[in-house]
């Protein structure tokens, strides 16, 4: 329940993102009108220095770290959450602009921009949970509308949300598709990512990409191995995961040699 | 030095978004700069992707219209192979844009703007957001609810994920279209139909109620620009690019993607983020256009459907051939959404559209690619360069807040001009101020309008650069 015997508080920030994650709570339009009557809900827009009163039940945040205003930020925000949850590949992993990570950004943003001290940009694309203890994630570029009311729920009602963690193939088989990499030789991230989208792309002919993560314990160098064995070069099967969740240690580490300290 | 006024807006990719209104040392306004974050990120971190991951890739850039970058980006894949889309997939492309093109206009119009035109202006900022709509207007507010639904639930259908679908590739799109998806479809649309005519009569009410907002809501002469089809109709998905000039005369005609940079040159701005594209004949500043939904319906001779081309007439008696204000945006709106609405109709009912043939397949046959398109918010540019292989070695996208950067620049001086004192800070006057850059929609301004706060912070700082208030 709420932290002050009101109704619970539920605010949302946002960093570098596209916004996708945060509309899925506007498209629960049907569970919008009884959300909006159970809490209150804050949006705020930008992450800014000065933020309205805290504390907030829960804090959903978007969006990765990438200026160092943004890692000012996500401390304050830190100690204004009670729970603290990160929304979306973004915020989780860093997101697709973490493939500047390799990528020199001081040189892009000289080339880019007419005055380049105007901008304040970090090197790196990070996720939150590189800068401030996580409590809860929710996976997913976008993330999942239902897995989202899911945890709201599940949050303020004091019991742990009902988030799977396996691989994607469950959620694949169990829909009924066949498998478009065993029949079809299409490369698909499947067995290395976490379930929760409804494995909307192999049901749409074509590999999973990997939105949603690595799944807990992936195993993602046997699957860069297969990928090998289907023919795709090496290359290529760096490329397919270094995209969404690139930066996400799991998929990262296939093609680094040198482990994290 | 004077003051300088500062409202902050959302920010997109990283970095921020604000709007600077310098004043003088009397508080009157001195000039105003309208700061955009733009999506150069991503023009760099594509290099070396294969140019078929380029479509997924850019949707990112935007979880409100994702469906724009990727079908501009489809397109420009499509040159990349030179390949003619079977007609399957133009139209099933098509179907999907009308869909974004609801559920973008619902969200702009009922959930970003209807607060500031319902609720008034200087209604208490804590309830001028959509949840105070529910409690004032709960009809308007559930027709909002249920119009963007009707969008986003259409593009689920289709393509299965509705802030960034895996539907539309290079070649055209992934599945062809069941019969009953097509009835599902067809079964809803009488609802939205009915609930854009309600809301259009609802706004053409209210029209007097804002003379001021009228007249100086960025209502100047400019070019304006947008897709029309050979016969001079309004074209979302394809067609030529029209640049008209605040009396209607043709300046020039886009007929060949590859052609744009003839026509549109990109200014850097001295201390923005985002550069400034004109109108290349007439030189930069000179060259001063406006896309988007006021733009389009100037550009076009007619939208071509039935109820839409009724209103465009009502609206055109209303206000004249060319509407050079830009508060009628909104309104602008309203038809496009209706047209958008009437243009479903008529595909689904095309036999061809049910076509297995959906995607053509090819391999890297240009070295480079284009592909415009119109997003809800104006004209859309992709434009790749390719290897051999099929790597992206440069990329330039030109988005439709881009297009409107010069043009978002004067009218925020017009509005503030006349509603800032600077010795005040009003709370309505400056919602105007971000008002006006709303009536363009500009991509940065993103649902977080939709509750709470406004989406804006301001400060006055002083001559010394010391903080006089803050809000
Ligand atoms: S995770 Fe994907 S959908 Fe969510 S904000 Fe980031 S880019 Fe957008
Ligand atoms: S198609 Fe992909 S997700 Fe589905 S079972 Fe095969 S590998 Fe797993
Ligand atoms: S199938 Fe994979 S890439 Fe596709 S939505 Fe699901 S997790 Fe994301």
């Amino acid at each position: 329940m709420s932290s002050n015997g009101t109704r619970p508080r539920i605010a949302v920030f946002k960093f570098a993102s596209c916004d996708g994650c945060q509309l899925s709570l506007l498209d629960a339009e049907d569970e919008l009108l009884a959300v909006a009557e159970a809490v209150e809900i804050a949006y705020f827009p930008e992450a800014s220095r000065r933020m309205a009163k805290g504390p907030y039940d829960i804090a959903l945040v978007e969006g990765s770290i990438t200026t160092h205003h943004d890692a000012e930020a996500i401390q304050r925000i830190r100690r204004q959450a009670k729970t603290l949850v990160t929304i979306g590949a973004c915020a989780t992993a860093g997101g697709i602009q973490a493939l500047r990570n390799w990528h020199d950004t001081a040189e892009w943003v000289r080339l880019v921009y007419a005055k380049p001290d105007f901008i304040s940009t970090l090197k790196t694309s990070t996720p939150i949970a590189e800068h401030v203890p996580v409590d809860l994630e929710l996976r997913g570029c976008p993330i999942n509308k239902h897995q989202l009311i899911e945890l709201i729920s599940a949050t303020l009602a004091g019991r742990k949300p009902n988030i799977p963690t396996y691989s994607l193939c469950l959620e694949c088989k169990r829909r009924g598709n066949t498998c478009i990499m065993v029949a079809g030789g299409v490369p698909c991230l499947g067995p290395a990512t976490q379930a929760g989208c409804g494995a909307i792309c192999p049901s749409m002919n074509r590999g999973c990409y990997g939105c949603f993560g690595p799944m807990e314990n992936s195993n993602a160098h046997s699957l860069a191995s297969q990928f090998r064995v289907l023919g795709c070069a090496r290359d290529e099967v760096e490329r397919a995961f270094r995209s969404y969740n690139g930066w996400a240690w799991p998929f990262r580490r296939v093609f680094e040699e040198v482990p994290r300290s | 030095m004077g003051q300088t006024i500062r409202i902050h807006h959302v920010t997109r990719i990283e970095g921020h978004a604000r709007i600077d209104i310098h004043l003088d040392e009397a508080g009157k306004v001195r000039s105003t700069q309208f700061h955009v974050t733009q999506v150069r990120g991503f023009e760099k971190f594509t290099e070396g992707r294969p140019y078929y991951e380029m479509p997924a890739i850019t949707a990112r850039i935007c979880g409100i219209c994702p469906v724009s970058h990727l079908l501009a980006s489809a397109k420009a894949c499509d040159a990349v192979m030179a390949v003619q889309i079977p007609e399957a997939a133009r139209l099933l492309r098509e179907l999907l844009h009308c869909a974004q093109f609801v559920q973008s206009h619902a969200l702009s119009f009922f959930y970003l703007s209807a607060p500031d035109l319902l609720l008034g202006f200087d209604s208490d900022p804590a309830a001028r957001n959509v949840l105070g709509l529910i409690e004032k207007h709960p009809e308007a507010a559930r027709d909002g609810i249920a119009l963007r639904r009707f969008g986003q639930q259409t593009i689920e259908r289709l393509a299965g994920e509705r802030v960034h679908p895996a539907w539309v590739v290079p070649g055209g799109v992934n599945k062809a279209m069941s019969v009953d998806t097509r009835d599902l479809i067809l079964s809803d649309l009488p609802l939205a139909h009915s609930i854009i005519r309600r809301t259009l009569r609802l706004f053409k009410s209210m029209l007097d109620q804002f003379p001021a907002e009228s007249e100086v809501f960025g209502n100047m002469p400019t070019l304006h620009a947008g897709l029309v089809d050979a016969d001079g109709r309004l074209q979302i998905y394809d067609g030529m690019v029209r640049f008209i000039d605040s009396a209607g005369k043709t300046a020039g005609r886009i007929t060949r993607p590859r052609e744009y940079a003839k026509w549109i040159g990109e200014a850097a701005m001295p201390d923005s983020y985002l550069k400034a594209p004109y109108f290349k004949p007439l030189g930069y500043p000179e060259g001063i256009y406006r896309v988007g939904p006021l733009a389009r319906l100037n550009v076009a001779e007619s939208c071509g459907t039935s109820d839409a081309d009724r209103e465009l007439l009502e609206y055109r008696q209303r206000l004249g051939r060319v509407v050079n204000g830009s508060f009628f945006y909104h309104y602008a709106r309203l038809i496009e959404a209706l047209y958008a609405i009437e243009r479903m109709e008529e595909l689904l009912h095309l036999p061809e559209i049910l076509d297995k043939h959906v995607r053509a397949e090819a391999g890297v046959n240009s070295l480079e690619g284009v592909g415009i398109i119109e997003a809800p918010r104006g004209v859309l540019i992709h434009h790749y360069r390719v290897n051999e292989q099929g790597a992206i070695t440069g990329a330039n996208l030109i988005v439709a807040t881009g297009h409107n950067n010069l043009a978002i620049n004067h009218s925020v001086q017009q509005v503030a001009e006349r509603f800032v004192d600077g010795m005040k800070l009003q709370e309505g006057a400056l919602n105007r101020v971000n008002a006006v850059v709303r009536a363009y929609d500009p991509c940065l301004s993103c649902s977080t309008h939709a509750f709470g706060k406004p989406a804006y912070r301001l400060r006055l700082v002083g001559a010394g650069g010391e903080v006089i208030e803050e809000t």
